[in-house]
């Protein structure tokens, strides 16, 4: 927990998106369904419509501050809302002022437009209450406990980590590279901006599991298929988002504003259990590039991969409905 | 010292991460040998046809004066090339975040300027000189032409490159402060160029102190409210981009013009200015001696 040399509320400011619009090329606004956010997931789907020639997305917020917030003993005056969105891809941050809904009430809304031109994926939604407090302006008083994700490509309004899955035949893709793994049935390329496999088409019939639906063998098959390449996909990105680490002038390493962010977050509470996801950065940077250490650690890189990528069920289920074709066969 | 590759494309393209490694050799690294830069051309992936922007030549014709005007001093030409290649190469910030540019950029297109620019000099612990591999492919703020790149875009002042070339005259300045977030706010980037440009702040260790000390009363404070900007229209920096194919190459004396964006409102500035002076004032410097 933080410590405040000054008074602040204690509950964080709920954030709730009340409206998304998107301005076209042509000037027409096309006004989203509500499907285009949702408010458990905490996200924002601009890609929802379909639409690849916006300029920009009006973003309507409505936004409650906890219980205390307008007391009349409160520490604070010039009481100001702001939704903030940033992006550390791009570098943006931008800010627009929300009003209050009724004369002493805690509730503001406002809207705040989102520029195309200026992301590339996701950017992230905060609300700060500010205000002045024992003579110093701008004091943060409460703000979002966690951010919303705004992505302007995905159309489906899902936070948490994302991936790419692309299908190409590896010996004659318009990418060339991809000929160095022409006997692989798949690999995990980091390197992209979003995380992608490429699922190889030369392996006779893979893409014909891999879309194959019912409840047979082959799902199951499939589905340990999946697992073994979801294993895969988790060990490289913790690796990528582990090798790229930015480290501070003072010397500790930084979380990186990206999908390596999301990863390290989600997989360090395994690999190191039982303290904070910044101390875990710590420690696994300082087994990294210090002496000792970064072999012993793989064992839990893998189980926090094998963790997430389901393994465990779907061997078991893979097992079960083979021991079932057997009796069958048996029988 | 290498020179350009026996073939260097017309056009920009994109080239992926994942496709670069065959061309990053250990003789490129060591500025001996670059590739000739045929087979670079079979793996990237080419842009419209029909935008101007995408020409290699004004880019081309840049660095190499570039390497000829600060032959006896490299980094002076960071200063120098930030703005001409942000006005030659007209980006939205989405194009800009498209690593696969720059990947293109350093590999193909000039990499002997990678190589001039970044090769090491020889020291008593390390007596190879090498280029470190992330000048041509890596993070924004270390790539080679990236970090020019974005320094002109997060320190220009509307269309104003003034700010740019005093903030890449100092690289401390850009090597430390381009990589936090508190230089996404326009008020604070001037704020921070204003300190240097009156000569409040100098060396390494006080930029490195002070932009500790704004980051760590950031964390209380939001900035956004002690010094607000204004929306930013988005159609004016369309326009320029779309000025790309009629307008001229860029002052080689003079500097150029950047987008016409409105400049950060002044009052936002100096109550900055004023409150990072406050700040540096009582902030730990290493080396130097508290005072009072």
């Amino acid at each position: 927990m933080k410590i405040y040399p000054y008074k602040r509320l204690n509950r964080p400011v709920v954030l709730r998106v009340s409206s998304v619009s998107l301005k076209l090329s042509d000037g027409t606004r096309d006004q989203l369904e509500t499907t285009a956010y949702s408010t458990q997931q905490q996200a924002v789907a601009l890609g929802i419509a379909g639409h690849t020639d916006w300029v920009s997305a009006t973003i309507g917020l409505s936004a409650t501050l906890p219980p205390g917030a307008t007391a009349s003993d409160a520490a604070w005056s010039d009481l100001c809302v702001l939704a903030v969105l940033t992006d550390g891809e791009t570098n943006v941050r931008t800010s627009a002022a929300l009003t209050r809904d009724a004369e002493d009430g805690r509730d503001w809304s406002g809207s705040l437009e989102v520029f195309r031109d200026d992301h590339l994926g996701r950017a992230s939604l905060s609300v700060h209450a500010v205000g002045t407090v024992e003579g110093v302006q701008g004091r943060s008083i409460a703000e979002t406990d966690r951010n919303w994700v705004v992505d302007t490509v995905s159309d489906e309004p899902v936070r948490g980590f994302q991936l790419d899955v692309q299908k190409a035949s590896f010996k004659r893709s318009s990418r060339e590279w991809l000929l160095a793994y022409a006997d692989a049935p798949w690999i995990v390329d980091t390197s992209a901006r979003v995380p992608t496999v490429f699922v190889n088409t030369d392996v006779e019939g893979v893409i014909g599991l891999l879309d194959s639906s019912g409840s047979g063998v082959d799902s199951k098959v499939r589905d340990l298929l999946v697992a073994q390449m979801a294993t895969d996909v988790w060990i490289a990105v913790f690796h990528g988002a582990i090798g790229d680490l930015e480290v501070e002038p003072g010397g500790g390493p930084v979380f990186p504003t990206d999908w390596q962010g999301e990863v390290l977050r989600e997989m360090l509470p395994d690999v190191i259990p039982g303290v904070h996801v910044e101390e875990a950065l710590r420690q696994v940077h300082r087994r990294r590039t210090g002496e000792s250490g970064w072999v012993e650690l793989q064992t839990r890189i893998h189980y926090a991969a094998v963790r997430r990528a389901d393994a465990s069920k779907a061997l078991a289920y893979a097992i079960r409905s083979l021991e079932q074709m057997n009796r069958e066969s048996e029988t | 010292m290498i020179t350009q590759p026996s073939h260097v494309p017309e056009r920009l393209a994109l080239l992926a991460t994942s496709a670069v490694d065959p061309f990053l050799t250990e003789e490129l690294l060591r500025s001996e040998q670059v590739h000739g830069g045929i087979d670079l051309a079979k793996v990237v992936e080419p842009l419209p046809e029909d935008d101007a922007r995408w020409s290699v030549e004004p880019i081309r014709s840049l660095v190499e004066d570039a390497m000829f005007e600060f032959r006896e001093d490299r980094t002076r030409a960071d200063a120098w090339l930030a703005p001409r290649l942000h006005a030659t190469l007209r980006l939205t910030r989405r194009e800009a975040a498209d690593k696969r540019l720059w990947n293109h950029l350093a590999l193909a297109v000039a990499p002997e300027y990678v190589a001039w620019r970044h090769l090491s000099e020889a020291t008593a612990n390390r007596p190879d000189r090498r280029i470190a591999a992330e000048r041509f492919r890596g993070p924004a703020d270390r790539q080679c032409f990236s970090r020019l790149w974005w320094a002109a875009e997060l320190f220009r002042n509307g269309p104003d490159y003034e700010p740019v070339v005093a903030a890449c005259g100092n690289q401390d300045l850009i090597h430390t402060v381009l990589r936090m977030e508190l230089i996404d706010h326009r008020p604070t980037a001037q704020a921070l160029v204003r300190l240097l440009q009156n000569g409040q702040v100098t060396g390494g260790r006080e930029i490195n102190g002070l932009s500790t000390a704004i980051n760590a009363a950031g964390a209380t404070l939001v900035y956004d409210v002690l010094a607000p900007d204004e929306p930013r229209d988005p159609a004016r920096l369309r326009e320029w981009i779309a000025e790309a194919g009629s307008a001229l190459p860029v002052g080689r004396y003079e500097l150029p013009m950047g987008p016409d964006e409105d400049p950060v409102p002044e009052e936002s500035v100096a109550a900055l200015t004023s409150y990072f002076a406050d700040l540096f004032e009582t902030a730990p410097i290493r080396g130097r001696t508290p005072q009072g």
